[in-house]
């Protein structure tokens, strides 16, 4: 089967170079078409299927008017995300589906879309930049995810909301707890910037599988992709590249 | 005076303290500026100051603004107080204004042209009140430090004071939209280059939508990133009105024609880097609302330069060699970096040597910028071969165990993160010295990196 891949706002959701994680992704699928939703454009996924929606880093102005947009559309988000359609959300994307985003020093308090239970708070002059290294179910702790933190936010949530993963080094969804982002289904919403889905190839093998089950998954650039993994692996290994406050405190 | 006792005490202090750095060989700026705050971290708006105050931020541009007013100035005569060797953050700028200033706190300078990070600006323009605030552009920057170029805007922004006239860059649509209605502003622009396309690409375009209606922007000419000249679709938008621009820009004969708000006039081009122009203009736009004579605001250019830290060129052997020098981890900045070679005609070999020290030394890594650079530049039949490594000057840092170079490694911890616990703290320092470097002779305990005697 071919693919089709939307992309949601990438005038507004492209920072920190994490739409790579969507060029790579079509890299591997050359036969994806991949759909460019602008704002001012219907979403796609709002009138037909698609296999994967994303939407990437946004500034905080570009956070309300994602929220905005997509708030009409949050019953069929939920829909799509109970029957298993492909989500990944990366950076501060996966907020934009939470129930509020508090900025004080810009001073707003907007309600998000609604869709999980998380609370986002902005600490503008406190920005966090660190490393994560976790176990996500479909790689197994062998071929732990490994991603950047680089935000002003810290999220919270319920326990009862499961994670995209559990840190086994870094924090996760803020400084308090080892879970990170949110895993609900097919649903796959992440703080972390990489791109994920450059710097873990068997994360990107195991996305494509679910994506489509009856073809064996190819990696573009493999070779080279798993020899970076791996030398990335060794660095993240290595205890003393980790920094004091880069932990679950 | 103004502030009192305890501002002469400041001065006297941060004084005494620049004076014994510079008696040991050091720079007495950033420390006694430190010192300085420490004792009164007001001090940058309670001492006195000269006559005029001029800010100069932005992504790029602003040690060249800064450099090349402060000599403008002082080719007219003028005292100037300026921090080009000194550092560009609230430090540096208060050691500036106490240099400025005598013992008993009388400024000895007519203006002061101050270059500031524009992370700093909180700490530096409520106190500082200057009456002109240029900025270049706002451009995306490291990912880790300034987030995106609309966060500076915000943070200068959210500092400036109403009075101060904002001179900013009518071609950055994020640069040109900082300060309040309450701002006096005025404009400079580089007019449409042969160059310059209608339709934007690349990894970064910052500002692609109306900021009222969302819709796409229409470009009236686009150079780079979200540099150009748009308008919305539905009137709800377009980019300000330069009075202030470079125009018939002509590279190979260093000429450019500067249209000072009405008032063309053929100058020298300093340089035909396309941020260099962009660098001119302001220079002239600053100067002109300064008051300086027109005829002797352009003859000015015959004379300035700018500053070739980050550039050099040369003939070998018939090959001609380049070198640019990029802001670290900044994606975009090497994107700029490629256009520009790839304008060169003729057969190509790029050398990219990326120096990580400040990620070695603060290990918080982040590879996430090598994605906002766009590769697109180098794909070209003209360039046969790519070579990627670690920067020699990396090595060489290391090597030389320089005062200035463990400095230099220092700042950046500081700059970069939080400090560790006191003992990694001065393995991982150690440990950036030796990378790389056989000549060591005790490498740290803990040393983690390839160190051959590590």
């Amino acid at each position: 089967m071919s693919l089709t891949v939307e992309m949601l706002f990438p005038e507004i959701a492209n920072l920190h170079g994490d739409n790579a994680n969507i060029d790579y992704l079509a890299q591997c699928r050359p036969d994806a078409r991949v759909i460019r939703t602008g704002l001012t454009d219907p979403p796609a996924f709002a009138a037909g299927p698609v296999d994967l929606v994303y939407l990437g880093p946004l500034t905080e102005k570009g956070q309300l008017k994602a929220i905005a947009h997509l708030r009409p559309h949050r019953d069929r988000i939920v829909e799509l995300i109970e029957t298993g359609t492909v989500f990944l959300f990366t950076h501060n994307a996966l907020e934009v589906l939470g129930a509020r985003i508090r900025n004080d020093e810009m001073g707003y308090d907007e309600p998000g879309v609604g869709v999980f239970e998380l609370e986002a708070t902005l600490a503008m002059f406190g920005r966090y930049s660190g490393k994560v290294m976790g176990t996500v179910p479909e790689v197994g702790p062998e071929h732990p995810v490994l991603g950047y933190k680089s935000q002003f936010s810290m999220v919270t949530a319920p326990e009862s909301l499961p994670g995209f993963l559990t840190a086994e080094r870094g924090i996760g969804r803020n400084r308090a707890t080892a879970v990170e982002g949110v895993r609900r289904n097919n649903f796959f919403g992440t703080s972390l910037l990489g791109p994920i889905l450059v710097d873990n190839p068997h994360l990107t093998r195991a996305l494509l599988r679910i994506l489509d089950p009856g073809t064996e998954p190819v990696l573009a650039h493999e070779r080279l992709a798993l020899a970076a993994y791996d030398q990335r692996l060794a660095d993240f290994r290595d205890p003393r590249r980790w920094h004091p406050f880069e932990r679950v405190e | 005076m103004r502030g009192g006792p305890r501002v002469l005490l400041t001065i006297w202090a941060a004084k005494l303290a620049a004076l014994a750095l510079r008696v040991t060989g050091r720079a007495g700026t950033h420390v006694p500026g430190r010192i300085a705050r420490r004792l009164h971290p007001g001090i940058i708006g309670a001492i006195r100051h000269p006559a005029r105050v001029v800010v100069v931020t932005g992504t790029n541009g602003k040690t060249t603004v800064s450099n090349l007013l402060a000599e403008a100035l002082q080719g007219e005569g003028m005292r100037v107080a300026s921090n080009r060797s000194g550092s560009n953050l609230a430090a540096g700028v208060a050691m500036t204004l106490i240099d400025a200033v005598t013992w008993t706190g009388r400024s000895r300078a007519d203006v002061a042209v101050l270059e500031m990070d524009e992370r700093s600006a909180k700490l530096i323009l409520p106190g500082l009140v200057p009456d002109i605030l240029v900025c270049t552009n706002l451009t995306r920057d490291s990912i880790k430090r300034n987030a995106h170029p609309d966060y500076i805007a915000w943070v200068i922004s959210s500092a400036l004071p109403a009075s101060t006239t904002l001179v900013l860059n009518a071609d950055d649509l994020i640069a040109s939209s900082i300060g309040s209605d309450a701002n006096p502003r005025t404009h400079f622009a580089v007019d449409r280059l042969p160059t310059d396309g209608d339709t934007p690409h690349g990894a970064a375009v910052d500002a692609a939508i109306c900021p009222v209606c969302d819709a796409p922007l229409v470009w009236d000419y686009w150079r780079f990133n979200h540099i150009g000249r748009a308008h919305c679709p539905n009137g709800d938008f377009r980019s300000p009105t330069a009075a202030y621009r470079a125009q018939q820009v002509d590279g190979p004969n260093r000429r450019v024609v500067l249209d000072l708000d009405g008032d063309a006039r053929p100058a020298t081009l300093i340089n035909p880097n396309i941020v260099n122009v962009y660098n001119e203009v302001a220079v002239a736009a600053v100067l002109d609302r300064l008051g300086i004579a027109r005829e002797r605001l352009v003859s000015a250019f015959d004379r300035l330069q700018p500053p070739t830290t980050r550039f050099q060129e040369e003939t070998v052997g018939g090959v001609e060699l380049v070198r640019l020098l990029t802001k670290g981890l900044v994606g975009v900045a090497c994107s700029r970096a490629f256009e520009y070679l790839a304008s060169f005609s003729g057969r190509k070999a790029v050398v990219l040597n990326i120096d990580e020290v400040s990620e070695r030394t603060t290990d918080v890594e982040n590879t996430a910028w090598t994605y906002d650079a766009d590769y697109d530049y180098l794909a070209t039949s003209d360039v046969q071969q790519i070579v990627v490594g670690e920067s020699a000057a990396t090595t060489r840092r290391c090597g030389s165990r320089s005062r200035a170079c463990r400095r230099s490694a220092s700042s950046r911890w500081r700059r970069s993160s939080p400090r560790p616990t006191r003992s990694t703290s001065r393995a991982r320092r150690r440990c950036s010295t030796c990378t790389a470097c056989t000549t060591r002779s005790s490498p740290a305990p803990r040393c983690r990196r390839a160190c051959a005697s590590g």
